[in-house]
């Protein structure tokens, strides 16, 4: 709190600053000269050095020189401009000289990219490996990098399953589901290191590039458990040159977007008596009567709010790299009593030490804290379905334990707001390098690389008397102190040489990571009063404490060999070998093999005369990459407590709830590969197109068995799976004036999974949903088909005895007789193709950007479309539907009669959306005021994210797995950003 | 390039520190009880135990661990002559509606077959591993254990038979090298000979009575094998069994007042149910099985909803406008009403019968809302209304739906004090199975054997406990016998497996039981085998049950 409002006073101090300067206008000719480099110190030729809004340029020599005579004005900008590297703007000051170092633009074919264990020039990348673009990692009110990446990369889709303030209910699949059960998430690398923590542990700011590695080439590396994709965040180095000091902010105001049309007040009395016409209980009909009716959900949302605030440092010299940063985020979100607040650290350090030795460190120390329960929104007491004729507050304005006094198994949707609550995370994660030149051998080198993550969760909630749960219990406590710790050691051994056109990489590594989570519970309760809360367990008359460990570990060794000819011809074999500790005793290791080609077709001679294809690569990959999927101790037969008592004493009891399974071993995916990379027209448009098709077998399935086992799931390696599909990524300048531009980015994938094979017998699995040739995840159930009207013949229908009104269940075998065998594939969640596109028009300093991204053609049912959810006697409202009367005889949806759908036929819904995710507003203010002030940036923007969804979906939101969950924020928000 | 040296040194040690590490990767499961580690000493054994009794209480809880909606054991207690669901939700409907709706995909079907059958496997488990030489026990510590263990597994196997008849036979531990997909429904004649095994055996090596009342005692595989000769018609063996029971010493009626109420009105009968009594500790020489739960002691959270599910909704009546009736102790505790006594069932008793008396059946409830005293003049007393006043229920009517103004039997209260009479759980141990039901049995066996009088003796020594009329042997029909089983153990019995048992389910249901009883048919007398155990035999369709689909 007091740093924010340091840091407020601050960014105020530069603002008045800035207005105070006086404005001086005079009139000179003058000479500038200078030097353009890259960020390694290299002189780049073909720089054009142009001032804004004039006729006057130059172009820098071999030796990166330029020299340039104008008339001063003042306020005059130099642009430095070069295909392969990022725009730069530089002030003109009193200085005769101007020496700049350009960055590599991300989307360029000669830009570095990160490819685990090292960087390759993207020219030279065999694999398929997208870098996220750098628009949606900065200026962004995200509180977790996934928020950026959704929607903005070919493949790789993310997926917002739910709202709240922290903005972590985010899944992520890249090129489709492959496992069917397992963990279907990418691993992530930080800063080289596998990331095991929360997503919400890294501040985006911090972040400075993230790379995508999609294909068998490109993930063998990380070997067992890169079958799902893997991701690698990359903070921000320290650059080298004067010290950059930094302070990015915003504010923002947070509304909910959208919220299912719930019958409230008048319209769920008549539903109810409708329905149920005697089970309107008195202090309904008493609340009814008096006009009221309670909308729960408003009283469990609220206008949220965000702000953060990120000052960072970066600089160095020849010896020493630094960047350092603190940051504060401090979200409230639209669920009331719903808050995230992150306070974190960063500093990373390179230093050489000599010339053959450097160390390296990126450490980030956060504090997490979710204290604070939101009201409860699913499930029994939720708010969404909560009955609206009940009181939430009683006459001295505090909340009622008892909303419905005739029914008191109703717990207050706001009590846990009631709750005192504790939730803090402290964590540490740090890597750590020594990197080391080997003597004798020249391009030999030796790394060491460790990463160490500490991390504690501590949580304790406590509710008292005046809610339900704590007066039942006369208090009710429960703590938990979670405690994660992870560490990775790496000795990879680097070779680098080039003899004359030959260019050789090889790489090797031996690794060894270990996991270990503890966690020590406790509850309690039945206290003497609710005073001391956290701190009387010992006076409870009732205390259970818990205790448990998983501890897994992985040894891994690896080696890559990366050979081109004369950038032209390309070559890299990778084979990586695991071990992981959950796996069976003769099963523990597997090797995961792969082999890329390339070809960089531009760079041959015959395709030099070619005027409008600047770059053109052909790329063939072919591998098999793993997946772990798996929780450690799943070999074994585990025992669950089930405990009796004898009299006053427990008797400790326990059966068994698992089975064993000692031949577990390593899911398997093989992927094929074929990518074009190319731009074109002075590469004003590029992109990449890829085909692939991933076989995955031996998947490691949580399959429900025959409960006459006495055991209903055992984990097992079942069947195949394939996947397929394109993925076409542009990136492109549309248009381009002096003052004026506009560029898009676009990025489209289209996947198909489905299910090969199960148990080698070519049967299907209809218990677990599993049908050989269909996706991966459908909705399977009796399909709804439309409403039994009064002219039918009600009385010999497939289901029997019908009224009119009843839903008809589609008699998919036409045997005339709804049974079991009815049973149908009624959704597909899977899309047709989900895609991202991004606009930014700047004109002069003034820049907006749109993004939007969508889902194309995935079906799901509809949970919120089924009135059995009332429950009988009318205990919950419903959402508005086009009920069948006998005046409305529509085939919408059936009446309001119970048992109406007495074989739960499920409402299926088009899913697909169009979504606009961010529309941001910036001016950069640029010229003499920004020099005289002494900054290099000062930028405000304005930004709204989600303001528009377009979607057929009637639900809650078509992203969202549950439909009773905190609703999906609209926010707006002003920003600024500041160097000096 | 000394200093290089020493790096390298460094280095490679490290390097080679890891790499001589390949046991790093066996797993470290300290945190973790596995079947290997559990059940390998006596002790461990009987940790086993508990499990199987804890997995017995959920016959009296929800259907889902630690929940408390959706009794286990509905299904054989209503949608029978003598009860029906009042309160009505999706579960209740079943077992009034029928038709349509008792159907495989029911998930009552699936969670009460998966539950036997995760309890066969626990007890399969104890069985199959005590032959382990390695264990230190004697061999009569052994053979109870076994004992336990067999007993629970029969009593499983009893549910099963009765409710879907044929079903998978499985006695030995299910292991992850051995998921079967062809399970095929044993005969239940074959499955019937396994019970019986289980039973013989267990009444060899059972002692008459337990050091704790946890334990399993000799009685119980008793008298379940004198009801499993019942059903396969071995009537000499049925009486033969029941009367070891009965004239076991260790196993008395209670005719005589005794225990926390003692000295407060009631009766013999109803003191066994009351809490503080129902143990054999606790003076109650009649049981034979009691489930015990405990409140605020970890383990004693049964989760038993036998309160929540029988005792009446008296808090929705209304005399007038007003609410007379709150929940209170006195009154039983919160009951949800769902399942109910029909007409017929309170029709049962005499009126000096003390099983059908106000202490065994709430008939009146007194006034104790002060808010909610009704208006006007109390016809009983001729005065206004006052607290206290006695408000008797209506019973002219047939059983109905929804109907707080219905007597619910008194065995299954339990409240804690206000203003934690509204929770949900309740904590008293609840007599299982007891001797009195023995009796019943024997009168069977007797009428099978064709010695009517014998049946009329075994009747009368319960009549004479509840101070009833007794009856000649001119009297005793299996209609007879059914009834008073009906009046002696009304709730406590799975009702349903009596009148399948003797034939007579369809006819008295649909006599007696004026909601369920015009919707059953015969193909009601046997359960739909639950859709997903039928969705799991991939490789060989199982048979299901005649008219289900």
């Amino acid at each position: 709190m007091l740093f924010s409002t340091w840091i407020r006073k601050l960014s105020l101090l530069f603002f008045a600053g800035f207005l105070c300067l006086p404005a001086c206008l005079y009139a000179q000719t003058t000479t500038i000269k200078g030097r353009v480099t890259d960020a390694d110190g290299k002189p780049l030729q073909g720089v054009s050095v142009n001032l804004k809004r004039s006729n006057s340029g130059a172009i820098t020599t071999g030796n990166g020189l330029y020299i340039l005579s104008f008339t001063k004005k003042g306020g005059d900008v130099l642009v430095f401009s070069s295909a392969e590297f990022i725009d730069q703007e530089i002030v003109v000051g009193s200085d005769a000289e101007v020496n700049v170092q350009l960055e590599r633009n991300a989307q360029s074919l000669t830009d570095v990219v990160v490819v685990g264990y090292g960087t390759q020039r993207r020219k030279d990348v065999t694999g398929s490996v997208v870098s996220l673009d750098k628009q949606r990692l900065e200026s962004m009110p995200n509180s977790n990098v996934l928020q950026a990446m959704e929607g903005a990369v070919a493949g790789l889709n993310i997926n917002t399953n739910g709202g709240g303030a922290e903005g972590n209910n985010v899944s992520i699949v890249i090129r489709g589901q492959k496992s069917i059960n397992g963990n279907r998430s990418p691993l992530i690398i930080l800063d080289g290191i596998p990331y095991n923590g929360s997503i919400s542990d890294i501040n985006p700011s911090d972040i400075g590039s993230v790379d995508i590695l999609k294909d068998a080439s490109a993930l063998a590396i990380y070997g067992a458990k890169s079958a799902n994709g893997v991701i690698l965040v990359t903070t921000k180095k320290g650059s080298g040159g004067k010290p950059v000091i930094s302070y990015d902010g915003y504010f923002g105001s947070q509304q909910y977007d959208n919220l299912p049309p719930i019958l409230m007040g008048d319209d769920f009395y008549n539903f109810k008596i409708t329905r149920e016409p005697t089970s309107i209980t008195s202090s309904e009909l008493a609340y009814y009567n008096s006009k009221k009716y309670t909308n729960w959900l408003d009283l469990a949302t609220r206008k949220g709010s965000s702000s953060q605030h990120t000052l960072g440092i970066r600089g160095g010299n020849s010896s020493v790299k630094y960047y350092a940063s603190l940051s504060l985020l401090d979200v409230k979100g639209i669920a009331i009593n719903d808050k995230f607040k992150r306070l974190s650290s960063r500093i990373n350090l390179d230093i050489n030490i000599t010339n053959w030795l450097t160390y390296g460190t990126n450490t980030q120390l956060s504090f997490n804290d979710r204290s604070g329960l939101s009201p409860t929104f699913s499930g029994d007491y939720g708010a969404y379905l909560f009955n609206p004729l009940t009181t939430p507050y009683d006459s001295a304005g505090k909340l009622t334990v008892y909303p419905w006094p005739e029914d008191t198994y109703f717990e207050n949707p706001l009590a846990p707001t009631l709750a005192k609550s504790r939730d803090n995370t402290y964590k540490l994660f740090t890597t750590n390098y020594l990197q080391v030149k080997l003597p004798f051998v020249p391009g030999l080198s030796y790394r060491l690389n460790t990463g160490i993550e500490y991390q504690n969760r501590d949580v304790k909630t406590y509710f008292g008397r005046n809610t339900r749960r704590g007066l039942l219990a006369g208090g009710s406590l429960t703590q938990s102190d979670n405690i994660s710790k992870n560490y990775t050691i790496e000795n990879i051994l680097n070779y680098d040489r080039s003899f004359n056109k030959h260019n050789l990489g090889f790489t090797g590594l031996y690794s060894y990571e270990e996991d270990v989570i503890t966690n020590n519970g406790l509850s309690a309760e039945n206290f003497p009063n609710d005073v001391l809360t956290f701190y009387q367990a010992s006076v409870a008359s009732l205390v259970t404490p818990s205790a448990s460990l998983a501890k897994e570990t992985t040894i891994s060794q690896m080696a890559r060999l990366n050979y081109n000819y004369d950038s032209r011809y390309l070559l890299t074999l990778t084979g990586r070998r695991d071990g992981y500790s959950g796996f069976g005793e003769s099963e523990k290791f597997s090797f995961f093999p792969s082999i890329a080609v390339g070809w960089n077709i531009s760079n041959e001679k015959f395709f030099e005369s070619n005027k409008i294809v600047d770059d053109l690569k052909l790329r063939l990959s072919y591998g098999s990459n793993g997946n772990t999927a798996v929780t450690p101790y799943q070999t074994l037969a585990k025992l669950s407590n089930l405990t009796y008592v004898d009299g006053q004493t427990t008797a400790a009891g326990y059966i068994p709830t698992s089975f064993a399974n000692p031949l577990l071993r390593w899911e398997t995916s093989t992927t094929g590969n074929i990518g074009l990379d190319f731009s074109i027209i002075h590469r004003r448009l590029s992109g990449s197109l890829d085909y692939y098709h991933t076989n995955t077998h031996d998947l490691l399935l949580n399959r429900s068995v025959s409960s006459v086992q006495g055991i209903t799931e055992i984990t097992q390696n079942i069947g195949k799976t394939s996947n397929q599909g394109f993925e076409l990524s542009l990136s492109s300048t549309n248009f381009r004036t002096q003052d004026f531009s506009w560029s898009s980015t676009a990025n489209l994938t289209i996947n198909r999974n489905k299910i090969v094979d199960l148990y080698g017998n070519g049967l299907s699995d209809t218990l677990n949903q599993w049908f050989i040739g269909k996706p991966i995840n459908v909705r399977f159930g009796y399909e709804n088909a439309g409403v039994w009207q009064i002219n039918d013949d009600t009385a010999n229908t497939p289901q029997g005895l019908v009224r009119p009104g009843y839903a008809k269940v589609r008699d998919v075998n036409g045997d005339g007789i709804i049974t079991g065998a009815d049973r149908t594939i009624i959704g597909n969640i899977q899309p047709k193709f989900t895609w991202g596109l991004s606009n930014t028009f700047t004109y002069k300093n003034i820049s907006l950007y749109v993004f939007a991204y969508g889902v194309q053609g995935s079906h799901e049912v509809n949970t919120l479309m089924s009135d059995n959810n009332v429950n009988s006697g009318v205990r919950y409202t419903t959402v508005v539907k086009n009920w069948w009367t006998l005046t409305n005889p529509t085939n919408d949806y059936y009446g309001n009669i119970v048992g109406a759908n007495s074989k739960s036929a499920g409402i299926v819904q088009n899913s697909s959306f169009v979504r606009i995710r961010d529309i941001s507003l910036s001016y950069d203010f640029a010229g003499r005021l920004l020099e005289k002030a002494g900054l290099s940036k000062f930028r405000v923007y304005l930004q709204t994210r989600n303001p528009f969804t377009f979607t057929k979906w009637t639900g809650l939101d078509p992203e969202f797995t549950s439909q009773t969950t905190v609703p999906l924020q609209k926010e707006f928000l002003v920003g600024l950003n500041v160097s000096l | 390039m000394k200093i290089y040296n020493k790096i390298i040194l460094v280095f490679s040690l490290s390097l080679m520190g890891i790499s001589c590490s390949k046991d790093r990767l066996n797993e470290d499961s300290a945190g973790v009880l596995t079947a290997d580690l559990l059940y390998t000493t006596k002790a461990g054994f009987e940790n086993g135990l508990n499990g199987l009794y804890s997995e017995v209480r959920r016959y009296r809880s929800g259907n889902v661990l630690n929940q408390i909606n959706n009794i286990m054991n509905i299904q054989a207690v209503i949608g029978v002559d003598n009860a029906y669901g009042n309160y009505r939700d999706p579960q209740v409907d079943v077992f009034n509606l029928w038709k349509t709706i008792n159907q495989p995909g029911f998930s009552q079907y699936s969670r009460v077959f998966a539950w036997l059958y995760e309890t066969i496997n626990a007890a399969n488990t104890i069985v199959d591993r005590s032959a382990n030489p390695a264990i230190d026990w004697t061999d009569a510590e052994k053979n109870r254990i076994v004992a336990e263990a067999r007993t629970i597994r029969a009593w499983c196997y009893r549910h099963l038979t009765y409710l879907w008849g044929d079903v998978p036979l499985t006695l030995e531990e299910s292991r992850g090298n051995n998921i079967k997909t062809n399970w095929t429904r044993t005969p239940r004649a074959e499955v019937r000979k396994a019970m019986e095994a289980d039973w013989l055996f267990a009444e060899q090596y059972l002692p008459d009575v337990a050091t704790s009342d946890a334990k399993l005692i000799k009685g119980i595989p008793q008298h379940y094998l004198a009801e499993l000769y019942l059903a396969t018609g071995e009537y000499d063996k049925a009486k033969t069994e029941a009367l070891k029971v009965i004239n076991n010493p260790s196993y008395k009626l209670i005719t005589v007042r005794y225990g926390v109420n003692a000295t407060k009105p009631g009766t013999p009968f109803t003191d066994m149910f009351i809490d503080g009594n129902s143990k054999r500790s606790q003076g109650n020489t009649e049981a034979l099985w009691v489930i015990q739960n405990e409140l605020l002691v970890p383990g004693g959270e049964g989760n038993t909803i036998m309160r929540r599910y029988w005792v009446n909704r008296y808090y929705s009546i209304k005399v007038g406008t007003k609410s007379p009736f709150l929940i209170s102790a006195e009154n039983g505790g919160r009951g949800l009403g769902r399942l109910g006594p029909t007409r017929f069932a309170l029709n049962l008793y005499a009126t000096n019968d003390d099983r059908g008396s106000d202490f065994a059946f709430r008939h009146y409830y007194l006034i104790n809302n002060p808010v909610g005293i009704p208006t006007g003049t109390n016809p009983r007393t001729g005065m206004a209304y006052r607290l206290g006043d006695t408000i008797f229920l209506d019973k002219t009517g047939l059983e109905k739906l929804s109907n707080p103004n219905w007597p619910s039997p008194t065995k299954w209260d339990y409240s804690q004090p206000a203003p934690l009479d509204v929770v949900d759980q309740e904590y008293n141990d609840q007599v299982f199975l007891r001797l009195g039901e023995t009796y019943l049995v024997l009168a069977e066996a007797n009428f099978r054997l064709n010695d009517l009088q014998g049946a009329a003796d075994a009747i009368n020594i319960l009549r004479n406990r509840a101070r009833a009329t007794p009856i000649t042997a001119g009297q005793v029909t299996i209609d007879f016998i059914l009834d008073e089983r009906s009046r002696e153990l009304f709730s406590e019995e799975d009702r349903r497996y009596a009148l399948l048992r003797t034939g007579r389910w369809l006819q008295r249901t649909q006599l007696y039981n004026k909601i369920a009883g015009p919707n059953i048919v015969e193909r009601d007398t046997i359960l739909p085998i639950p859709q997903d155990v039928i969705d799991a035999n991939l490789t060989s369709p199982m048979r299901q049950n005649p008219g289900y689909f």
